[in-house]
């Protein structure tokens, strides 16, 4: 292949002193693919947590009981954990999305997860490092996103997550996490997310809002690109201009506001000017330059009406139309989105929670598109079903439907070429179900509860750091945070620590 | 750190909720797709939407705005609608006149306060963008006013209520401006921006400002509430307090329970004023043949209409469907969450969370008995789930007769062995049995009215109270009592009151 000079910076329009990312160009890789010949900088490593806000089986159902219209069965492979262990083992009813996209040698599912917590305590004092307080839902969420323990039912982390603390030393310009949610809506009247909508912190107590329009996140990732046709480029250029001088009028007046008001509503307001500030310099960042695989998405068009508040108020008497908002179509176009952003080196590091902890979304829809119609909302899924589908069969196929699009973010990058392999050889992919199915959590003697840190199993795909994929590894008890480690330091992470755990799940490396 | 003055209400710069950013653009610029519900994130309740408390700025929030800005601006000035916000016609792309009359009066409505000649100056700056020679892009005097909206739309004096105020005698407590008293007022009683008569009346070229006048406020709320928004306001407020706004059920069904509440408060408040608490005792109610079905009543004349509860066991909004449905679990009524409600939202008693070992997502495990209150009273006979529950069970049992929907039952659904006798009790009040004794009896503990106006004062002031505040409760429930109940009469007092003309930092931003 011809090489041409090309320095990194050279494609770089000088802007502000704003870095960004760039398409990698294969005229700008060394001979062996892996890295830039220029600069010897290595590819760009890719982090992302898909995230599931459900159990991994039913309420008082053993993890091979099910009911599915009123017919009972024994199956041992709906449970997603299979019996063999290593390489080459079973596809299990979640797992069967990403044997069907050949997608099993890519990834490794690691199961018998566990976050600590006290069986004789229910006190806040004596929960354990990285532990979980005994209130489930949200005493699960903070461990196992942070990997520090929790101190009360309310859903917050009381440190950064994984993937916050990636983009801190692995982004390529001034975008950090892209961090969307396919779930807009809560769904139940009376109650509103409260926390529930979190799955990515800055620090204690310091959530990151998802964006969860596919089209906002379009515009904001990609207006920035510049058209090929000349009409096009001046009308592109144009607008351009114009968001400028829009956002630039209301930054120009934050130093007279600020000396107006008091001090609390400087704190507010600075608050709210700073974010603003932000947003002129994501538009002030160049954009990428169309080239090799980075070309712009579709625009995802208008988004897709957000469904009414849930029909039934728990099982029996969900409707098909509300409670839910396509979040099917919603979760495909955010993982055509972090796929390019990924592929443009827009960003590094995305979290896309499909459904929110404790979801009220209704399942009807996906459910009986899966040839399981489950009249209840993915909660009541886990608890009781509905009078004549529940237990473990149900469980798993709602888990299949979450999985489905992990699975179609890995087909994605796999099928990108970057350097002498894929986008995927380059990244490490979790996904993460919000709870296992051992002992429930709050009473702690219940077994096979919805409620539980035990039995929990998450998926990492992909090879970059030298991950190998492809196997079921069956820890004793491993920390879930434990498996994020290994997976942040796939993608460069130097340290050994998530929040209070410590060591990572070797294996995952061979 | 409280608040450092009992006598007057801390306040912050509230965001706008997104039901307020829908009704501000639907009233000044025409904008009747409530664009903020379609691209902001909800709101959190707690239980109203306006708590000033949880709003926090983020990227994803910024971005949304960005997004509903252009959005509104592409609509509003759609050539069959630009009338509405450019009232001269432009001579040209570049006629700076029209331009600036066009910045004046609508930066007046958006940001609630007249513009300074430099701010009108710097919006011009973008006409730059109508005349610029670029043949390849299409562009004219509008251009510079989308832009300008855009502009607005996004910035934090339209997105915020800022009070600054200025100083008094006491170093802590500031008095409003005229706009600034024209906004608060606005929003609280038709949850929408000043209109140009209240913006005028808080300030016009050399006038005092009319608005610190107590009775000015007051013929000035008086007209407000004669609007149809103020109705919207009051229904929206019941809908939140009482946990019913967005109920689940079919479409029919959920269109008449709102068609009953709605007329109920309609008539008690506004049509037929009378005592507010005959909302909790009224005797009849309106009903179409469906909801009169529904609640084993006789059919009104011409299909809808109002009807006699007569001796039903019913009373007033507690037996309405709306109310009834919300605080309901797993499609069946729960005497437990009836009783929160009534404790909580109707006495303003705290209910502790249950212990973390409690499993609350689940109703009481089954026992050897098939009937639900049979294992309610079970899981309370453990004294440690005694303590609690026994304030709240008895209350929900005393309703066991009404199901999800309102419909009246004498055992439990599908289980006629399940026999429901409809006894129960508020706890330190007595026994009752039925809605309209329930009522009855929350009237008689004093405690109702009190509440009502303390949730009140929250949906006010956008946040919880703080303690020094109940002296604030103690004014309302004085004049709540002087004006035999009336609502109307409460909020014209409160309007008028020197609290509701000043205001102090609060210190939690």
């Amino acid at each position: 292949m011809k090489k041409v000079r090309l320095s990194r910076r050279a494609v770089l329009r000088g802007v502000g002193g704003v870095a960004v990312g760039l398409p990698v160009l294969e005229c700008m890789l060394d001979r062996h693919g892996e890295a830039l010949a220029q600069s010897a900088t290595p590819l760009p490593k890719r982090y992302a947590i898909v995230f599931a806000g459900q159990a991994l089986g039913g309420d008082d159902w053993a993890d091979n009981t099910s009911m599915v219209l009123g017919k009972r069965s024994t199956d041992k492979a709906a449970f997603i954990v299979p019996p063999e262990t290593g390489a080459g083992y079973s596809v299990t009813l979640p797992l069967k999305p990403l044997a069907d996209r050949n997608l099993m040698a890519d990834f490794s599912l690691v199961s018998g997860l566990r976050i600590p917590w006290s069986a004789s305590s229910v006190e806040a004092a004596d929960v354990p490092a990285g532990g979980a307080f005994r209130d489930f839902h949200g005493g699960g969420a903070g461990p196992l996103l942070c990997g520090t323990r929790s101190q009360s039912a309310s859903f917050t982390c009381r440190s950064a997550t994984s993937d916050q603390i990636v983009a801190g030393f692995n982004k390529p310009g001034s975008i950090g996490a892209l961090v969307v949610r396919a779930q807009p809506a809560w769904y139940l009247s009376g109650s509103s997310f409260s926390g529930r909508q979190y799955i990515s912190y800055k620090g204690s107590a310091a959530p990151v809002e998802a964006q969860t329009s596919p089209s906002i996140v379009y515009h904001s990732l990609f207006d920035g690109f510049t058209p090929s046709d000349s009409s096009a480029r001046a009308q592109h250029d144009f607008d351009l201009r114009a968001r400028k001088s829009v956002l630039s009028l209301i930054s120009d007046k934050r130093n007279r506001l600020m000396g107006t008001v008091g001090a609390t509503d400087k704190v507010r307001l600075e608050r709210h000017f700073d974010e603003i500030r932000d947003l002129e310099l994501r538009i002030a960042a160049m954009p990428p330059d169309v080239g090799g695989q980075c070309q712009a998405p579709k625009d995802p068009g208008p988004d897709l009406p957000v469904g009414g508040n849930n029909a039934g108020s728990g099982s029996d008497q969900i409707a098909t139309n509300t409670g839910y908002s396509d979040e099917a179509t919603r979760a495909r176009l955010l993982a055509d989105l972090i796929h390019m952003a990924f592929v443009c080196d827009i960003t590094r590091v995305a979290t896309l929670q499909i459904t929110v902890f404790q979801s009220h979304m209704n399942v009807f829809p996906i459910s009986d598109a899966l040839g399981v119609p489950i009249r209840a909302d993915l909660h009541e899924c886990g608890h009781n079903g509905d009078a004549m589908t529940r237990g473990q069969i149900p469980v798993s196929t709602c888990l299949q439907w979450h999985v489905g699009h992990y699975a179609y973010l890995l087909d994605k990058l796999k099928n990108t070429p970057e350097g002498a392999g894929n986008v995927l050889d380059n990244s490490a992919i979790i996904f993460m179900p919000e709870a296992g199915h051992g002992q429930q959590l709050n009473d702690a003697t219940s077994p096979n509860a919805t409620h539980s840190v035990e039995k929990m199993v998450l998926l990492v795909a992909g090879r970059a750091g030298g991950l190998k994929p492809g196997r079921h590894i069956a820890t004793p008890q491993a920390h879930p945070g434990q498996v994020l480690v290994s997976a942040m330091q796939a993608v460069g992470y130097t340290k050994d620590t998530l929040g209070e755990v410590t060591g990572g799940v070797k294996d995952l490396f061979g | 750190m409280p608040p450092q003055s009992a006598a007057v209400s801390a306040s912050v710069a509230r965001r706008l909720s997104r039901a307020e950013i829908d009704a501000t653009v639907r009233d000044l610029l025409g904008d009747t797709t409530n664009p903020a519900s379609r691209i902001l994130a909800e709101d959190e309740y707690t239980p109203f939407d306006n708590d000033y408390t949880r709003q926090k700025p983020s990227a994803a929030l910024i971005d949304a705005l960005e997004a509903t800005a252009d959005d509104i601006a592409t609509r509003v000035l759609a050539p069959a609608n630009r009338g509405r916000i450019v009232a001269c016609a432009p001579s040209g792309p570049g006629d700076a006149a029209c331009f600036r009359q066009v910045i004046e009066t609508v930066g007046r409505r958006l940001f609630r306060r007249s513009l300074s000649n430099e701010e009108v100056t710097a919006y011009l700056s973008l006409q730059s963008f109508a005349t610029e020679n670029n043949p390849s892009v299409p562009h004219d005097f509008f251009t510079a006013v989308g832009l300008m909206l855009r502009s607005m739309l996004q910035d934090p004096e339209f997105l915020y209520r800022i009070e600054i105020g200025t100083p008094t005698g006491d170093p802590a407590v500031l008095r409003l401006s005229g706009y600034e008293i024209a906004t608060r007022l606005s929003y609280f009683l038709v949850g929408s921006a000043p209109d140009d008569r209240l913006l005028d009346l808080a300030q016009k070229d050399g006038t005092p400002d009319a608005l610190a006048k107590p009775e000015q406020r007051r013929a000035e709320a008086k007209r407000l509430l004669a609007d149809p928004r103020a109705r919207d306001q009051i229904h929206r407020f019941h809908a939140m307090w009482l946990g019913y706004r967005a109920i689940p059920g079919g479409t029919d069904l959920l269109a008449a329970f709102n068609a009953e509440t709605t007329a109920l408060i309609d008539k008690v408040v506004f049509d037929q004023p009378s005592s507010y608490l005959d909302l909790f005792t009224s005797s009849q109610t309106y009903v179409n043949n469906l909801l009169a079905d529904q609640y084993g009543l006789s059919r009104p004349a011409g299909g809808a209409g109002w009807v006699a509860y007569g001796t039903t066991g019913r009373a007033g909004i507690l037996s309405h469907g709306a109310v009834l449905a919300a605080f309901s679990k797993f499609s069946d009524t729960s005497p437990t969450q009836r009783g929160i409600f009534v404790q909580t939202r109707l006495l303003c008693n705290s209910v502790q969370p249950p212990p973390a070992n409690v499993n609350v997502d689940q109703p009481p495990p089954a026992t050897a008995s098939a009937c639900k209150l049979d294992r309610y009273a079970a899981h309370r006979s453990s004294a440690s789930c005694a303590s609690c529950h026994d304030n709240l069970d008895p209350i929900g049992t005393g309703l066991e007769q009404y199901d999800v929907g309102g419909k009246f039952r004498t055992h439990d659904d599908g289980h006629p062995e399940c026999a429901l006798d409809g006894a129960g009790a508020l706890p330190g009040y007595g026994t009752f049995k039925g809605p309209a004794e329930l009522a009855q009896k929350l009237i008689d503990s004093g405690r109702l009215e009190r509440c009502f106006l303390e949730h009140l004062l929250r949906y006010a002031v956008g946040r919880g109270l703080y303690p020094a505040e109940q002296g604030a409760v103690d004014t309302l429930a004085s004049g709540f009592a002087a004006s035999h109940e009336s609502l109307t009469e409460t909020l014209l007092g409160y309007v008028a009151s020197d609290r509701f003309a000043l205001r102090q930092e609060d210190p939690t931003p």
